[in-house]
């Protein structure tokens, strides 16, 4: 009884921490927009929402084979991501962080009320692409989607870090992120590195959701804002505008998710979580990864 | 009438929630957590007028208490992080403050039947109102009183030193500190003073509504908090019922013909105020060019009787 008991432990955080690997792409879109502006965008987890609601919208039109749609929601979240950056950061002083900390509430409740409007607020199926894959391995089984879901985020996470530290575009970002003004000096378009982060974070926005929609076989416009609150989590654990730590924080609050669920059931699950984020702001505030000094 | 009878209502205990948010945004805090210290409030008073048979102003007066002890006991551990750090431990503790109460159980057999908080159902039956023979004009004036009693507090508090000491914390909190401003205790008590307007308003809330939810009390709610008070301007106490009256009066109430519309144009007009008055409906400039507008029609009012004679 005890053994089995451990291997269904086991099991659930192994499935929890392979779908962490959603949790950590949304962290580190949020940690990247901070990173480089300062600023949080709310509106993130609900425009990654949008983007594979999108892609699924596409797809139905065109009648693309289903892996497809993984390309559609990387490039609606691109678009998207765009999008926001002109509507809720472009012509808001930076000086005014309240300023746009509202008006990304205001798009979070847009995006939400365009996906309700556009679907009549049905949940749609997502097409279960590899869900009768499963993997034994002795006592356990990984599940074929979860898995897809994992390998699918660390490649995306590998991408995205080799995109940051061995390519132009990326020492532009990082040196926004460091000093603007002496960017600016460079040369380097400040307008330009913000607009283009929140593209590529849509990018990693667009392909975090549809992993979602994968992973748990539907979308529904009650995803965003539950999702908006782990990812905001995911990026403090991990320590604000570190990456390795949103991945890390990602995959342990998925497997601490999972396990709480397995103990106590869905409905206390997310108040330990909550529970973990209060432990972790008292005992160590600037989570795993914080930066390493007070940058100006 | 009755329908605005009841917005009245809704403006009003709606405004006493932008006021707490107002308290916490003077200090340069975001804190999306007044949703939880409402819900406090809400099921404490609930819970006192219902479960104890308390009458309703020392009811309010422990919900009050009850949200700003929450508010001081959070403030401690969540202020020690900064600026975005804070709204998300503040998103997290509303959040853990509903999820206590979508698991919360507490019911008493009364004559049959059982009330009380009852987990994801809710508290129903808050029924002190009609019991007691309170028209929806006497819950009206109350409510009003009430939040114009805190108005009248906090402009008071602005112009008071204590209201300095909160803006200077807010535009600098570096400086404020080396004029020897202790800015912990500064912030933890204007989350405090934001807990308590929030957990009266809660209570009062409660007491209308007569049934109260944990779903009432999330994220949505909370972002609506400091959603008033940024809308409506942090020069003044008075942007805060404005940016309410807009929000609530007209956005939600007003435009109520749009159809399904309406909630599009919702998030899009926000985002359109924030773009075109970053500094809110009620900045400091057009305070005061409202104040030069009424001090000149003083004036001329006072000029009037000397016309005429």
């Amino acid at each position: 009884m005890n053994i089995l008991d451990a291997i269904d432990t086991i099991q659930s955080i192994a499935d929890g921490v392979l779908f962490g690997a959603t949790y950590a792409l949304l962290g580190i879109g949020f940690t990247l927009v901070f990173g480089v502006m300062h600023k949080i965008n709310l509106s993130y987890a609900a425009a990654s929402v949008g983007a594979s609601y999108a892609s699924l919208l596409i797809l139905a039109g065109i009648k693309a084979p289903p892996p497809l749609v993984f390309l559609l929601a990387a490039i609606c979240g691109g678009f998207i991501g765009g999008m926001v950056y002109i509507v809720a950061f472009r012509f808001i002083p930076l000086a005014n962080p309240l300023a746009t900390l509202m008006s990304t509430v205001g798009l979070l409740l847009l995006i939400d009320e365009i996906i309700v409007h556009t679907t009549a607020g049905v949940p749609l199926a997502y097409p279960a692409l590899f869900s009768d894959v499963i993997i034994r391995a002795g006592p356990f089984s990984l599940r074929g989607d979860l898995m897809f879901v994992f390998v699918l985020g660390c490649i995306c996470m590998m991408l995205l870090l080799l995109l940051l530290y061995r390519t132009k575009l990326g020492l532009a970002t990082r040196a926004v992120s460091q000093q603007p003004v002496a960017a600016e000096l460079c040369g380097i378009s400040i307008t330009g590195v913000n607009g283009l982060t929140f593209v590529i974070t849509g990018v990693v926005g667009g392909i975090a959701g549809a992993m979602i929609g994968a992973a748990i076989g539907m979308l529904s416009p009650l995803l965003s804002l539950p999702l908006t609150v782990k990812g905001l989590i995911v990026t403090v654990i991990g320590g604000l505008g570190s990456i390795p730590g949103a991945i890390i924080a990602g995959l342990l609050v998925g497997g601490l998710e999972n396990l709480f669920q397995f103990f106590r059931g869905v409905s206390e699950r997310d108040l330990y979580i909550m529970l973990l984020l209060f432990v972790f702001l008292v005992f160590r505030p600037g989570g795993l990864f914080a930066a390493s000094a007070e940058r100006d | 009438m009755d329908f605005y009878l009841g917005l009245l209502q809704i403006i009003g205990v709606h405004t006493l929630l932008g006021l707490s948010a107002y308290c916490v945004l003077l200090t340069g805090q975001v804190s999306l957590a007044q949703a939880g210290f409402f819900a406090v409030g809400a099921y404490v008073a609930g819970m006192l007028t219902v479960l104890a048979a308390w009458p309703l102003v020392p009811a309010l007066a422990v919900a009050a208490i009850a949200g700003g002890a929450v508010a001081c006991a959070v403030g401690f551990p969540a202020l020690r992080v900064k600026g975005l750090m804070l709204v998300v431990a503040t998103v997290a503790f509303g959040e853990a403050v509903r999820l206590f109460f979508f698991n919360f159980d507490y019911q008493v057999a009364r004559g049959g039947i059982r009330i009380g908080p009852h987990g994801g159902e809710g508290f129903r039956q808050i029924r002190y109102f009609p019991e007691h023979g309170w028209s929806t004009l006497d819950v009206v004036l109350f409510v009003w009183s009430a939040v114009a009693l805190v108005m009248a507090a906090l402009w008071w508090m602005d112009r008071s030193r204590a209201g300095a000491v909160l803006r200077a914390v807010g535009e600098d909190e570096l400086a404020a500190q080396s004029t020897g401003i202790n800015v912990t205790a500064v912030k933890v008590s204007a989350m405090a003073i934001g807990g308590v307007i929030a957990g009266f308003g809660g209570g009062i809330f409660a007491h209308y509504t007569t049934h109260i939810e944990h779903v009432q009390f999330g994220v949505v709610l909370a972002t609506f908090a400091i959603a008033y008070p940024i809308l409506g301007g942090l020069s003044s106490v008075f942007g805060t019922p404005l940016a309410v009256i807009f929000i609530q009066g007209f956005l939600i109430e007003g435009l109520r013909f749009l159809g399904d519309w309406r909630n599009l144009l919702f998030g899009g007009l926000i985002v359109l105020a924030m773009n075109l008055r970053p500094r809110g409906l009620l900045d400091a400039g057009s305070t005061i060019a409202l104040k030069r507008l009424f001090v000149r029609i003083k004036e001329r009012a006072g000029a009037w009787p000397q016309r005429v004679d």
